[in-house]
């Protein structure tokens, strides 16, 4: 295990451990070993971090509740990990399923306008996309039209095509009908086309 | 691109590009997250005494070493005493909190 105490602020935030150190780890915690909730804190919180702070900009208020609650669920499952996985990739399983939560809740609200257009402004017009493959570039486009797009909108996008869940996994998860959520799909990408290509005044 | 139908459109986005762009988590928060699992596991039942600790290598800031040494029993040592260190209520709320000694959970939390 690596001994908290021993790093220093120049190693990477993301240690790559080993079964058999993710396991000891665990073993630690659950003794109730004070040093080794300090280092997986240590361990996660960065990843953890950006991945729920990804999914649900430009809302950031609540993304330390959601960190911590991503916490706090892990150490209470804890004895149910049984290390035929990475532990950083069960604490990421306990966060998706958190984010997941969090659209679900927010879908299910009626869909409103309210919050359209709140976001910076949109890129303006993207003649050549070719121009625009620089992998920066595009992510801060994404995130402005992203950004611009009302919350359901953006959430409904997300969800479907960065966390790769079917329409009727969402429907299911939302209580909507399957026709419901490809309708309000249907107008998110067209939202979110519109904002792409002709910018957000237009 | 422009003659794709919406769906393709945005699934070629997708595809491309990865939303998350890595980021360190607030001082503040990593201090909470541990103060607040600190708290939950003292709550169901004494945490690993500080002798114990000791004996497993790891290293005790002064207040635990103290602790550790004082002749009071374990039952005193297994209490989650950063409950009432101040390093604790600067480190939840400054991002660059004046503490410094090592083997403070919340110093490592800071530098790490």
């Amino acid at each position: 295990m690596h001994s908290l105490g021993q790093q220093t602020s120049g190693e990477p935030q993301t240690i790559s451990s080993s079964a058999d150190e993710d396991s000891k780890l665990v073993a630690a915690i659950l003794l109730k070993d004070r040093k080794a909730t300090a280092e997986f804190v240590a361990r996660y919180a960065d990843d953890l971090y950006s991945y729920v702070r990804s999914r649900l900009a430009p809302r950031y208020d609540q993304v330390e509740d959601l960190v911590q609650e991503v916490f706090l669920t892990a150490w209470q499952s804890l004895s149910q990990y049984r290390g035929t996985g990475s532990l950083q990739a069960w604490v990421t399983g306990i966060a998706r399923h958190k984010v997941e939560d969090y659209y679900r809740a927010r879908l299910r609200m009626p869909e409103s306008i309210e919050d359209a257009d709140q976001g910076p402004a949109t890129s303006s017009l993207v003649s050549n996309f070719h121009e625009l493959l620089e992998q920066d570039q595009l992510r801060k486009n994404t995130w402005r039209v992203l950004a611009g797009l009302s919350e359901q909108h953006r959430l409904a996008l997300i969800w479907r095509y960065w966390d790769k869940a079917s329409a009727r996994e969402m429907a299911l998860k939302t209580g909507k009908t399957e026709k419901a959520i490809e309708r309000l799909l249907a107008r998110a990408r067209a939202e979110f086309r519109e904002r792409w290509t002709h910018g957000q005044s237009s | 691109m422009a003659n794709l139908p919406d769906e393709k459109f945005i699934e070629r986005i997708a595809d491309g590009i990865e939303l998350m762009e890595p980021e360190a988590a607030p001082t503040r928060l990593k201090a909470k997250v541990y103060s607040a699992l600190m708290q939950q596991q003292a709550k169901r039942s004494p945490l690993l005494s500080l002798t114990e600790i000791s004996a497993r290598g790891q290293k005790l800031c002064v207040f635990e070493k103290l602790v550790q040494i004082a002749p009071v029993g374990e039952s005193a040592k297994s209490l989650n005493i950063c409950r009432v260190c101040h390093a604790r209520v600067l480190a939840e709320h400054m991002e660059n909190p004046p503490i410094y000694w090592s083997g403070c959970p919340y110093v490592e939390l800071k530098n790490s």
